[in-house]
């Protein structure tokens, strides 16, 4: 079991037990199935681009490879930043206490891009904080789940049906200006849309 | 590629806008400072080096045989970089399927057991350039959004000429200026959910509205699940072993 999530608010510590919520795990979830002739079901392959390969389940693995195509083994690789700057190793911040900012501005949590969701059992909550949630209050904090290169953004918030967690990172948008006319279409790569919401379910 | 999406406003006056989708900022990755590297999907064995063959040549024990003899490597073929594919199905006997194969939709609950088996059911787009998406009759601050729903994408809707920037900054003020987000609908009637591809998931949609000045963000909040924890079942456990890191679930 993870270690809980452990906040700091005017000096008194909280800590929650925290269990992963997605969709799926909320109303269930669809799958396609795929039959043979006979009614047994299909194992899903890949054929290569050639045809003279057929990938079964576990042929396949994936690893970082130098210019000159050798493979490079993962302990000698270290944290890179995006502008290409060393980053140094961080601890998980599960089991240690990360001090509260706050109360945020709703809009900071819809600037937010969320990757996880946490439901929050309270192991020890203090007073205050517990108030602050119960009146709509929303704070940020550290969050890694394990050691890494990357903390991300943690958001505490509270709701009539307990408290949450919502982890990500910053997700900045743009202002429009008259004068700013956006590019015709087809001019624009940066986009993955269709993939993005091309998911199966209900 | 910026969409076309083809919105309405409070009056019922609909005009065709872009939209792009946000994206957060990119984090810290694995890399070496003297080299450039890039990661690369490649072939680690044959099908003869998996555990079926392995063990129909060498018996269930077959660790020595791998450790003395290495017969799960192919010098000729191991380590080929593997690029673009092609999904094939493979029958229940092992064979290449050269028709498509039956599909069966099969409906879980929150605890994996099958709940209902149904043919596939194909399901519409809503979100065209063609019919509008609509307001809807149900506003929410922000505070109440936040706390409510999990907001999975989030799409900018931006102008293309100066008609639709005075459109969409109308908009965006009126929003603001309310400081409310409205629920968006879409279909004939105006009242589904959003579904931007065939058979895609279908979101609940929020617009939030946004001006500085003669500045103004349009931002459609996409959502497919409440802030509500998990139902409780026989074989729940709260353990849990993810990691944001990995993106989650598609």
């Amino acid at each position: 079991m993870a270690k809980p999530i452990v906040v700091s608010w005017q000096g008194e510590v909280s800590s929650f037990a925290l269990t992963r919520i997605s969709r799926s795990r909320l109303y269930g979830s669809r799958q396609r199935v795929h039959l043979d002739p006979t009614g047994a079901r299909c194992q899903r392959a890949a054929l290569t681009d050639d045809g003279s390969l057929l990938l079964e389940q576990g042929m396949t693995a994936q690893g970082y490879f130098d210019p000159s195509g050798e493979w490079v083994p993962n302990n000698t690789l270290t944290g890179m930043s995006p502008e290409g700057e060393l980053v140094d190793k961080v601890d998980s911040t599960l089991g240690v206490s990360q001090e509260l900012e706050g109360p945020l501005d709703p809009q900071d949590v819809l600037d937010l891009g969320v990757s996880s969701v946490y439901s929050l059992e309270p192991e020890e909550i203090s007073e205050s904080l517990g108030a602050r949630l119960s009146e709509g209050d929303i704070f940020r904090f550290r969050f890694a789940y394990r050691a890494g290169f990357n903390t991300e953004m943690g958001i505490l918030l509270g709701n009539e049906q307990g408290a949450f967690a919502l982890v990500g990172r910053p997700q900045p948008t743009d202002w429009n200006e008259l004068a700013q006319i956006v590019q015709p279409l087809d001019d624009d790569e940066d986009d993955d849309l269709d993939d993005d919401l091309d998911f199966e379910m209900f | 590629m910026p969409r076309l999406l083809n919105i309405s406003n409070d009056e019922g006056r609909d005009a065709r806008v872009q939209t792009k989708g946000a994206k957060p900022v990119p984090g810290n990755r694995l890399g070496r400072p003297d080299i450039d590297i890039s990661f690369k999907r490649y072939l680690s064995t044959t099908q003869a080096g998996l555990h079926d063959d392995l063990v129909k040549k060498f018996g269930e024990d077959y660790a020595q045989a791998l450790i003395d003899g290495d017969p799960e490597t192919d010098i000729e073929q191991v380590g080929r970089s593997i690029a673009t594919t092609h999904t094939v199905y493979l029958s229940g006997d092992g064979e290449v399927l050269h028709a498509p194969p039956d599909v069966v939709e099969l409906i879980l609950d929150p605890f994996g057991q099958e709940r209902e088996r149904r043919t596939p059911q194909e399901v519409e787009a809503n979100v065209n350039d063609a019919m509008p998406v609509r307001w809807r009759r149900r506003r929410m601050a922000r505070s109440e959004l936040v706390r409510r729903f999990v907001i999975k994408r989030t799409l900018q809707i931006r102008h293309d000429s100066g008609i639709t920037y005075d459109y969409l900054f109308k908009m965006a003020r009126e929003l603001d200026e309310a400081s409310v987000v409205v629920l968006l609908g879409a279909g004939e009637k105006g009242r589904e959910p959003l579904r931007f591809s065939q058979n895609g998931a279908p979101y609940q949609a929020f617009l939030e509205g946004r001006v500085d000045g003669e500045r103004y963000k349009l931002l459609l909040h996409l959502s497919d699940m409440e802030l509500k924890p998990p139902p409780q079942g026989p074989s729940d456990d709260s353990d849990d072993d993810s990691s944001s890191d990995d993106g989650g679930e598609g």
